[in-house]
């Protein structure tokens, strides 16, 4: 099954916290093939973003080497900016809705990501890093 | 250079879908499906992105900030040239 990876995911696999384990599963397992996890061009600048910031510590190279692990990234389409502009959800903001419209777009129904806000979306299944049964189910191809 | 050539059977909704994206797009049938290869299929070997991820494990300098946290900071970081310009004294 083929999912969007948020983010959090990737910048968690880097710092010290619960989640780390578990994100690092995942992007293991998308490193060997088991797993198809994508990113999109969105995904990998917020992460770069959050890297140049400073202030999620010193993770320097973060959003190089998961563009290594993801390339080739989904891109952001004229087509998914006119969907995320008619997105039903209210409380999601900007960013979010341009990742929600770049999986519906690709036919892609689950995201992984420690946000719940996606949970507002009914056509897209969020599924917590932490969630042991869920995450290791995704994580079978 | 195209050397190689590959049969590939669809439905024929497939087909009809696919034709129709590639004239809509002004492309050959065949472009489309050479550009759909190169945006799906992975290009770097297992060995480098078992390193990256292995990469990622080592480092250590990280803080822990919650998804809250992470959003308003790609914001504010997508502000900060905007507002260097803004500082911009006029001609």
């Amino acid at each position: 099954m083929t999912f969007l990876i948020d983010a959090n995911v990737i910048v968690y696999a880097a710092v010290p916290s619960r989640y780390r384990e578990a994100c690092l599963e995942a992007l293991e397992a998308v490193a060997e093939g088991r797993a198809d996890g994508r990113v999109s061009t969105a995904i990998l600048e917020e992460i770069w973003h959050i890297e140049r910031s400073g202030r999620a510590g010193t993770i320097d190279g973060l959003a190089r080497r998961a563009y290594r692990l993801f390339t080739p990234l989904l891109p952001v389409s004229d087509e998914i900016v006119a969907r995320a502009l008619e997105l039903d959800a209210p409380r999601l903001g900007g960013n979010d809705r341009i990742h929600v419209a770049t999986a519906l777009v690709n036919d892609i129904g689950t995201i992984l990501s420690a946000d719940a806000d996606f949970e507002q979306v009914r056509a897209l299944r969020r599924v917590d890093p932490l969630n042991d049964i869920e995450r290791s189910r995704l994580l079978q191809r | 250079m195209l050397t190689e050539r590959l049969q590939v059977l669809m439905s024929r909704t497939q087909r009809r879908r696919v034709e129709a994206e590639a004239r809509r797009r002004g492309m050959s049938v065949g472009a489309l499906i050479r550009e759909a290869v190169d945006a799906r299929a992975q290009t770097v070997p297992v060995a480098q992105r078992r390193s990256a991820v292995d990469a990622i494990r080592a480092l250590a300098g990280g803080r822990y900030l919650a998804p809250s946290a992470l959003e308003r900071l790609v914001d504010a970081e997508r502000e900060t040239p905007l507002r260097g310009l803004q500082r911009r004294p006029r001609r």
